[in-house]
């Protein structure tokens, strides 16, 4: 892990909003500078010292979409967050998913905000090729696509082997739910119902039912959160 | 009716009539007159050759039989009717024929007169109007050959009038169409004009009166009230709606507040405290949802996403849904089936149909009955793709079904269930954007809601475009 791997630039100018995003982030462990408008968040930006940048929607001026366009012109490929009001998503930001980028509605949870940071951050890593994950007595065969515990083996739908292996993969981070979506099923919504909820608590069921102890973990108003006991 | 006939006056309609009346009136009248010159002249020539060709033939007969053939020959002639003849020696005094006198007028070099015989020949009658042309013979006398002109002049005069008469007429009927036409075209644009003014000062209640014709006025006019009709519903909807936001937001921030004065006056903390912040958030994050929902239909509603719009496998939307929707009704003891075709295309936003599907499935597992079936159907025919959902609850009274679609709105025996009464309206904002109609059935027992989906599925479908996956 580089240097620059645990670097923020927050381009925001509302302050209260700032100091809480900075506050969150360098809670997380990473190192945050803050630019509060669109030329100072671009001069930050070509320095192209950072993993991920978040950044606001509309700033005094510019629109936020457009310092992206601009970084990118420059050869900038630091992944951006972009961050909108609610109301405004559009087609343009909307794209931002499928050119690797992401977006986040306001209001948020921090944990969500910091649950796609992470994502974005980590887009770039070499991806392990493993075969086998684990988590506590938990062990997925991504070959075999079985999943046993305390050696059992636990029956799941191919989907439901996919829910699982997504939050096994992201173990100790929060999964919000609309990533879970996006990733699981390749839809870009937040779903009007909680559907979400009672699909994981399936996968719930069948996994720490009558077990030693509880591997998924709801984190409430956001996701579900994947660890073993310390 | 005055201001009617004022109007009419000024109308554009009339000028523009008026202009080209005028210009199609001097285009009929130079080709009337272009008629009446060639027709008029061209019967005067034709008697003008049957004079002449006489006189020819009676010049031959002189030099043939020589004066006493030529004389025997005009008496002989002169009792046919409508014939003149007068053969005078060279001072003009008559020597045979049917003349009396030589006519004054035609004694020149120029050969050809017009006159009344009535002057010299009281017994010409009715007919008195003559032709007539004359050559001097080699011996000095002068032959004068004639013809009885009246029936050409009267044909010619037919025509004259009759011209006439039609330009006149060409003239009254079109200022008498170009008025009509106009003043109908200004009465029935005055309609909607004083529809308008009447919406203006006094609401959307009024509508433009139909006359029943179907014509371009009529369709125009249905066209113009059923927009008046949507805006209206809209309005309607726009009050209700803001009613009903109050009413849903004051409900959750009644109760965050509640919890929080609660909170200031105890002095407890701990376990107290964090489960009082995790009903705020969930209530503020319900809140948010319900805002989240509101702005996605009105976004729904007001953008034009069709450009976006993919062929996309209805059948395929509506397995995942179910297999989604799976554990929702295990929950309730509820079976939930799919009997779906392979492959249903419609055109349209995957996201969009997939939030729709859901809410609809969502929906029919929530009120269905404990233990219910829930049935999602899909099925393609050629009219079109169609999708229903079906579910063994108590269903929705016919007389609400019309209300259901409408934001905020619920059925009074859902008031305690979870929900926001939003659903619904996504699923009609996603229908009308994808011009699909829904149809409400009862199930007996139970609702049966189906979505049908018109032909065509778009076939410039391009397979590249669909949205990028995040590597993990």
């Amino acid at each position: 892990m580089t240097a620059g791997r645990r670097r923020i630039l927050v381009i925001e100018d509302d302050r209260e909003t700032a100091e809480q995003l900075v506050d969150s982030l360098v809670t997380s462990g990473y190192e945050v500078d803050l630019a509060v408008d669109g030329n100072d968040g671009l001069r930050r930006g070509r320095s192209g010292e950072y993993a991920v940048m978040t950044i606001d929607r509309m700033l005094p001026g510019i629109d936020g979409v457009a310092i992206i366009q601009r970084l990118r012109q420059d050869g900038i490929v630091t992944p951006a967050l972009i961050v909108s009001a609610l109301g405004e998503i559009d087609d343009r930001v909307r794209g931002l998913r499928a050119g690797g980028d992401d977006y986040l509605v306001k209001p948020f949870a921090f944990a969500e905000l910091l649950a796609r940071i992470e994502a974005l951050a980590r887009r770039s890593d070499t991806v392990v090729k493993e075969t086998v994950l684990r988590v506590g007595d938990l062990k997925l065969d991504l070959v075999s696509r079985t999943v046993t515990r305390n050696g059992r083996e636990i029956e799941l739908l191919p989907r439901e082997f996919q829910v699982l292996e997504y939050l096994v993969r992201n173990e100790g981070r929060v999964v919000p739910r609309a990533m879970l979506l996006q990733d699981v099923w390749d839809l870009c919504f937040d779903p009007t119902t909680n559907i979400i909820d009672v699909y994981v608590g399936r996968v719930r069921r069948k996994v720490d039912g009558q077990q030693a102890y509880p591997l998924i973990h709801t984190v409430r108003g956001v996701g579900f959160s994947v660890r073993a006991p310390c | 009716m005055s201001v009617l006939l004022a109007k009419t006056f000024r109308s554009s309609t009339l000028k523009l009539a008026l202009i080209w009346i005028g210009i199609f009136g001097a285009v009929v009248v130079a080709l009337l007159g272009y008629i009446y010159l060639s027709t008029s002249s061209y019967v005067r020539r034709r008697a003008d050759q049957t004079i002449t060709a006489e006189l020819t033939s009676l010049q031959k007969i002189y030099a043939s039989a020589g004066r006493s053939g030529l004389v025997a020959t005009i008496a002989q002639r002169s009792a046919e009717e409508g014939r003149v003849y007068l053969l005078a020696d060279a001072s003009f005094a008559p020597l045979a024929g049917n003349l009396e006198v030589w006519p004054s007028g035609l004694k020149g070099s120029d050969g050809w007169g017009n006159f009344d015989a009535r002057e010299w020949r009281p017994s010409a009658g009715n007919r008195p109007l003559l032709r007539a042309t004359f050559e001097t013979l080699p011996d000095g006398s002068h032959l004068l050959v004639g013809k009885d002109i009246e029936d050409v002049d009267e044909f010619v005069k037919q025509i004259k009038t009759a011209l006439a008469l039609s330009i006149l007429l060409i003239f009254v009927l079109a200022g008498v169409a170009t008025f009509s036409v106009t003043r109908r075209t200004v009465g029935r644009i005055e309609a909607i004009n004083a529809t308008s003014r009447a919406i203006m000062q006094s609401g959307l209640g009024e509508r433009i009166p139909l006359h029943g014709t179907r014509d371009e006025w009529d369709q125009l006019a249905a066209n113009l009230n059923s927009m008046l009709e949507r805006i209206e519903g809209l309005m309607g909807e726009v009050k209700q709606v803001t009613d009903n936001v109050a009413h849903d937001l004051r409900t959750p921030l009644a109760r965050i507040r509640g919890r929080l004065e609660k909170a200031y006056h105890s002095r407890q903390d701990g376990d107290y405290g964090s489960s009082l912040i995790g009903d705020t958030l969930a209530d503020l994050d319900g809140v948010l949802r319900m805002f989240s929902s509101l702005m996605r239909i009105s976004q729904i509603e007001t953008t034009d996403r069709t450009a976006a719009f993919r062929t996309v496998d209805l059948a395929e939307i509506a397995r995942e849904v179910v297999e989604l929707f799976d554990a929702a009704a295990e929950d309730k003891g509820s079976s939930l089936n799919i009997v779906a075709e392979r492959r249903v295309l419609v055109t349209g936003d995957k996201d969009l149909l997939f939030d729709t599907v859901a809410n609809l499935v969502d929906n029919a597992i929530k009120h269905g009955r404990e233990a219910g079936h829930v049935t999602v159907e899909v099925a393609q025919n050629d009219g079109g793709a169609q999708i229903s959902v079906a579910d063994d609850g108590p269903g929705i009274p016919s007389d609400e079904h019309q209300h259901v679609f409408k934001r905020f709105y619920r059925l009074e025996r859902n008031r305690l269930t979870p929900g926001n009464g939003l659903g619904l309206s996504l699923v009609g904002a996603v229908a009308r954007l994808h011009g699909a109609r829904i149809e409400m059935l009862d199930n007996a027992p139970g609702l049966n809601v189906r979505v049908w989906f018109p032909l065509p599925a778009r076939s410039d479908f391009e397979p590249g475009k669909e949205k990028g996956r995040l590597e993990i």
